[in-house]
């Protein structure tokens, strides 16, 4: 096999089994009617998906190996109180890239 | 203006300001693609039939290592496997406007449109939200597109060293705030939280980022048994 070609078997695999990923439970919804204990589970999927990637965020990959980022921290926490306080993506937005900037600024005059 | 076309913009408008965020991302997958030694074809044809970037580049640059295709494909499922849990979220609100194509549904859920849709979209009356999850992720996926076409025929110009990808992450926290609406949510973000930060860097293939999600729907749920509808007035 060319190298091309195992190219496209590894897109079109990986196209398929994506699309089973995200369209199953989608096609199966209201085949079955929902159990109680799932539903509860699943109003938390929002909170806990958000979540879960922000603070995956908060970590850089050097080298396959995660290393926290204290500027991404300060960065996060300052956007945080502005998104409590104005409910605004923008603000917390515009706050959390300044303060991530200047934090990471700080830090490599600290450290150089 | 029809009802479908404003629930599309509204969509659009909405996502729109995780764009910035998405395009430095977007020219690393299309140059990886290109460095991997493939042309746009590749580029093109795998941002629209795979639409999941953190797969995209792992896939990529696990292909580019000489790992077996097995692992390859394997690594970048396990990447994907959140949009199964996605995906039983969001059916039920979108499956009562949804006929029996339903299942073609999936193809536009990515974290963004999921994350937009389910914070914001499905509490708003004035639009229909299949159309405004479909318009969220049409632009998405045109800015994903374009920025995988430029990264492969320009490279990554972006500096990594401007932290632009951190936008995505920014708006995320945006959408979480207003989600948090009872102690148990609060509770499900706080141990989602702890989780991951422990997790993530230990657990393979984003593992960890499944396993927190999964800790924090459980402790939602069991903290939600205890306190009904606790509000949290923040």
């Amino acid at each position: 096999m060319s190298e091309q070609a195992a190219f496209w078997v590894v897109i079109l695999v990986l196209a398929g089994g994506t699309f089973l990923l995200r369209s199953l439970p989608l096609w199966l919804q209201g085949r079955t009617p929902a159990p109680r204990w799932l539903e509860r589970l699943l109003r938390h999927v929002p909170a806990a998906a958000l979540t879960a990637l922000v603070v995956t965020s908060l970590y850089t990959k050097t080298g396959g190996a995660y290393v926290v980022a204290p500027a991404r921290i300060l960065a996060a926490v300052a956007a945080l109180l502005v998104a409590v306080r104005t409910r605004n993506v923008i603000w917390t937005l515009v706050t959390g890239m300044a303060v991530l900037w200047m934090a990471q600024g700080v830090l490599g005059v600290l450290s150089g | 203006m029809s009802r479908t076309t404003g629930s599309m913009l509204a969509g659009a408008r909405d996502v729109s300001p995780i764009i910035v965020g998405i395009i430095p991302f977007g020219l690393v997958a299309g140059a990886a693609v290109t460095s991997a030694g493939f042309g746009l074809a590749e580029v093109i044809g795998m941002s629209l039939l795979v639409n999941a970037g953190a797969s995209q580049i792992a896939a990529t640059t696990l292909y580019a290592e000489g790992a077996p295709l097995l692992v390859v494909i394997g690594t970048a499922l396990v990447i994907n496997a959140r949009l199964f849990i996605y995906s039983t979220s969001i059916a039920p609100v979108i499956m009562p406007e949804a006929g029996a194509w339903r299942a073609l549904l999936g193809h536009p859920l990515v974290d963004q449109s999921y994350a937009v849709t389910m914070t914001t979209g499905r509490y708003r009356d004035d639009i229909n939200v299949i159309p405004y999850y479909v318009g969220s992720w049409l632009v998405l996926a045109l800015v994903w597109q374009f920025s995988n076409i430029v990264g492969a025929l320009g490279g990554a110009f972006v500096p990594a060293s401007w932290s632009l990808d951190f936008a995505v992450p920014l708006v995320f926290l945006a959408m979480l705030v207003p989600a948090l609406k009872f102690r148990a949510d609060v509770e499900a973000a706080i141990a989602t939280a702890i989780a991951a930060a422990l997790l993530v860097p230990v657990m393979p293939m984003q593992t960890g980022l499944i396993a927190a999600i999964v800790i924090g729907m459980v402790w939602g749920s069991a903290r939600h048994h205890e306190h009904p509808a606790v509000e949290v007035d923040a």
